[in-house]
């Protein structure tokens, strides 16, 4: 018997099939109620006409492929079929996913183009399981993409424009703070200024790096002998106190109970200038030229910075550690570093820090 | 090599795969696969995690992530919590609520912690979000009830309003009738924190009754024990309590309705509260003990016999907060009782006596460890340790993951043998392999830090206080701890060189805190000229680091990351060291 012929006698039967053809050219008829299942088939069917035989087969999107076309229908056949309990659904949906990342990245595709929104869930959860957890290697070794990113991508630079409102705000509190040092400057040139020596002598450095560390345990900072000093006005009661209180901000493993709790209460000691901002406003047109003179060197002396440059790549060799590297590391921050930090020149208009200069 | 063709996948399918990863890790990792995953991630994150409010701006976050719905921010250092941070250091949110308000106008969810928020930040937020939901002020200050009453009256839909450990100016206990009789829609109420005592109870229970989803409420001091039953009976399907004062004269009928009001709340798993409690009350609550999964009691001057009978009705109890009148007998007790328990933090109800008050020591702690197979985070102040006990709780618990150890008196040593304390921590950072979080104290010495070096790699947080002999210490962690994100160390002999050695360490790092330690003005000036990536703030309330010697040590040092360069919003106090700014002031 023909095709038309069976068409005659069994309309109904023939009626029950839909007709996909895919991007190859291939066309398959497929039983109605398991194409259906497919918002886009059904779409097509009930909009547009399409699928009721060979010559009028539906045009799947180009992402569904043969292959990914079976997967499917096998997932509609079985899910299309009302009795099912969720157990079972469930249950077939966890072997169903099981494949190799590459199909299911295909089917998760031809699944969103087909609109078979169950089927895009379960598949990109699989997908979403495979990405957690992963190095940003490993996920582009797995899905074989591209690295493509800069460094200064991935680090989100910093903004350099010279009209950014922070840098004008910066150079008027810069401006304040030169002035401020200049005037504690002249103070202390009308005393007696004492010799500044560096209280360490090189013998103790030298014995340190040698391995003696009975110094090293004395450091006292005279700070600290602050807080030692005991509250005088304890609130102990029993029930809510300040003690309590600073428990209950979850004090860990560190006597702060006991040493510290007094600190929060000590009196800040008269510090002056407050960073009012608004007062700093009008300071920047006054002292635009008073800074000619204000080159204040507060770089650090260079024959200390060498010092410590000796004795840092001393004790790190001593370690054992991978100095080199990281001196070369911490060097190389210096040159190729680009320039986004801006400085007062002595006439207060700005100036870039070319590198070289810093040594 | 065969070049492999990218899975390529439409936007909308990738988005889709992303919606499905939530965590902040992930998707950190996802935008860092390449340039397409990264744009389409960014557009499609909703929530954000700032570590550090200093370490990016919040117009750099708004422009990378367009469609942000919930933020949170963390402002000052963990230390700040004993006071080592002076006031106005910084960590405002204003900035970052001014620049939202424009550009993330769907925000709907800000949780902050250790932060600065103005009334003028809260009545912003109550303006500029029309579908705000969730406000969690964790440890913050700055603000007062006035700010809390402009979120009352103009957030619709509000669904959190959390202020825990917060310190609020409470100017008025009306702020809660600026809920309007619409807001239906409360989940979370914590008001625990407000210590005025006119907390206005009428407009409280009308909010409590209206609001049928609301599953957490903690109530502040103010609220007497016989308010509780009322409240109670309005809310039926609490999850987590709060009472307020637990102390009351015994009166029967008081006792039954509270009893009541009790059983009645099926779904209650957590309780907390519990200012000042009068023992004769703890049985009111027996009926809901065999169901409490989490219960604080670190503000209850109960004594042990009350605390032991009380625990040992609660057989699924997972977390406990407690005072040192647990003492060991308790703490026995607890171990035989909750097997369920995770989290254990017994705090200490006289820390500035000099003798030990309670019978609490290092048993206890052996005990939980030995008894409760599930514990995995544990915060204990006591008076005396051994190398011993450590050995053994790290031997009962290796899969401990937070371990805060206080002994109260600084460089207290093994009181057996007179030792140092390093073996038993080293016991520690060797069995616990998963230890993420970890506090020292007692008489340690550099050999502690070169454990922790060796054996501490998952370590993300450490805190030391009064602790090793010199650099090596210092070294030793920056150098062997690779998972390091935290770290902050007080009065400690660690100087120059193991930071500087390990400068590049600190840019892998969120942030490194050091008071009353070796570190020279001129080692901070170095790091701040060298390092552009980190900015180095050197805190001193007294007078400037550069009236001194260059080799003076600095009082407080705080240095952190930041693709945002050094802040603009310090107070005098505070110097962020740097190449071209100086001393930024």
């Amino acid at each position: 018997m023909s095709e038309v012929d069976m068409a005659v006698i069994k309309p109904e039967m023939m009626k029950s099939y839909i007709w996909l053809q895919t991007a190859d050219g291939s066309i398959q008829q497929v039983e109605q109620e398991v194409a259906m299942f497919c918002p886009m088939i059904c779409h097509e069917v009930i909009q547009k006409g399409m699928g009721s035989s060979k010559n009028y087969a539906i045009s799947l999107p180009q992402r569904v492929n043969p292959a990914m076309l079976s997967l499917i229908l096998d997932y509609c056949r079985f899910h299309q079929v009302p009795g099912r309990s969720n157990k079972e659904r469930k249950s077939f949906d966890e072997k169903f996913i099981r494949m190799d990342t590459k199909r299911l990245c295909e089917l998760t595709s031809a699944a969103d183009s087909l609109q078979l929104k169950p089927l895009v869930d379960l598949t990109s959860r699989a997908l979403a399981r495979i990405i957690e957890g992963k190095s940003p290697e490993e996920i582009r070794e797995i899905f074989h993409l591209p690295d493509d990113l800069t460094e200064e991508e991935k680090l989100e630079p910093l903004k350099n424009t010279t009209d950014d409102p922070r840098i004008r705000l910066l150079n008027r509190l810069y401006a304040k703070k030169r002035k401020e040092l200049k005037e504690r400057q002249k103070l202390k040139n009308i005393e007696v200024e004492e010799e500044r020596v560096d209280d360490r002598s090189v013998d103790d450095l030298l014995s340190f790096i040698n391995g003696d560390n009975g110094d090293s345990k004395g450091i006292k900072n005279s700070k600290s002998k602050k807080k030692n000093r005991r509250r005088k006005d304890q609130q102990k009661n029993t029930s809510a106190n300040e003690a309590i209180k600073n428990h209950n901000k979850e004090p860990n493993g560190l006597n702060q109970v006991c040493h510290s709790a007094e600190v929060g209460q000590k009196v800040r000691a008269g510090v002056g200038a407050t960073s009012n901002l608004h007062d700093v406003e009008d300071d920047i047109f006054d002292n635009k030229n008073e800074l000619d003179d204000g080159d204040i060197d507060d770089e650090i002396d260079p024959a200390l910075k060498e010092k410590i440059d000796r004795e840092v790549e001393d004790f790190a060799r001593r370690l054992n550690s991978d100095w080199p590297e990281r001196m070369q590391e911490i060097l190389s921050f210096g040159h190729e570093r680009k320039p986004v930090h801006f400085s007062l020149n002595g006439n207060g208009s700005l100036r870039r820090y070319a590198n070289s200069e810093q040594r | 090599m065969q070049k492999k063709m990218a899975y390529s996948f439409p936007d909308e399918v990738l988005e889709q795969v992303f919606s499905f990863i939530q965590s902040d890790k992930d998707r950190n990792a996802v935008s860092l696969v390449c340039k397409s995953w990264d744009e389409i991630e960014r557009w499609c994150r909703r929530k954000v995690f700032i570590g550090n409010c200093y370490a990016v701006s919040p117009r750099m976050v708004i422009r990378r992530f367009p469609e942000v719905r919930s933020i949170k921010l963390k402002g000052k250092p963990h230390f700040a919590d004993f006071n080592l941070v002076p006031d106005g250091w910084g960590g405002y949110v204003l900035p970052w609520i001014a620049e939202m308000a424009g550009a993330y106008p769907w925000l709907e969810e800000i949780r902050l912690k250790r932060m600065v928020v103005t009334d003028e930040s809260l009545e912003l937020i109550a303006k500029s979000f029309k579908n705000f939901k969730v406000l969690v002020l964790f440890s913050c200050e700055g603000f007062s009830t006035d700010g809390l009453a402009a979120i009352a009256a103009s957030c619709k839909n509000l669904r959190e309003l959390d202020l825990r450990e917060s310190e609020v100016d409470d100017l008025s206990g009306h702020w809660l009738a600026h809920f309007p009789e619409t807001c239906t829609s409360l989940v979370s109420l914590n008001i625990s924190c407000l210590r005025s005592d006119e907390v206005s109870f009428s407009a409280l229970e009308r909010l409590v009754g209206r609001c049928p989803n609301l599953r957490s409420l903690r109530l502040n001091r103010a609220v007497t024990l016989d308010k509780i039953a009322n409240i109670l009976r309005r809310a039926p399907q609490l999850v987590d309590f709060g009472t307020g004062y637990y102390a009351a004269e015994l009166q029967p009928d008081v006792f039954s309705n509270l009893a009541g009001a009790f059983s009645s709340c099926k779904e209650l798993k957590s309780l907390s509260g519990f200012w000042d409690v009068v023992p004769a009350y703890l049985p009111a609550l027996y009926s809901i003990c065999p169901r409490l999964t989490s219960l604080n009691l670190s503000y209850a001057t109960i004594q042990s016999p009350d605390l032991i009978k009380l625990v040992s009705h609660c057989p699924r109890l997972q977390r406990l907060l407690v005072l040192d009148y647990v003492e060991d007998s308790g703490l026995e007790e607890l171990a035989s009782s909750c097997k369920d328990l995770q989290e254990l933090r017994v705090f200490p109800s006289d820390p500035f006596g000099a003798e030990p008050n309670v019978s609490l020591t290092e048993q206890g702690l052996v005990a939980v460890s030995l008894g409760c197979p599930k514990l995995r985070s544990v915060l204990y102040f006591c008076r005396r340790m051994s190398n011993a006990a450590l050995v053994t709780i790290a031997q009962n618990r290796p899969n401990l993951t937070r371990f805060r150890l206080c002994i109260i008196e600084p460089k207290t040593p093994d009181y057996l043998t007179l030792e140092p304390l390093d073996v038993g921590f080293g016991a520690i950072v060797e069995h616990c392999k998963d230890l993420r979080r970890l506090s020292l104290s007692g008489l340690l010495t550099d050999h502690v830090f070169e454990y922790i070096g060796t054996y501490g790699k998952k370590l993300e947080m450490l805190s030391v206080a009064f602790a090793g002999d010199s650099d090596l210490g210092l070294h030793h962690v920056l150098s062997g701890c690779e998972s390091l994100r935290k770290l902050e160390i007080r009065d400690c002999p660690f100087g120059d060189k193991a930071l500087l050695a390990n400068a590049a360490k600190l840019e892998t790092m969120r942030s490194l805190w050091m008071s009353s330690c070796a570190v020279s003005f001129g080692a901070c000036k170095l790091l701040g000229q060298k390092m552009p990536k980190l900015n180095v703030e050197v805190i001193d309330e007294t007078e400037p680091p550069d009236s001194r010697p260059e080799s003076c040590p600095v009082d407080k040092l705080y240095i952190y990351r930041s693709v945002a360069g050094p802040r603009f919003d310090m107070p005098p106090f505070v110097w962020t060291m740097g190449e071209a700014v100086r001393i930024l002031h």
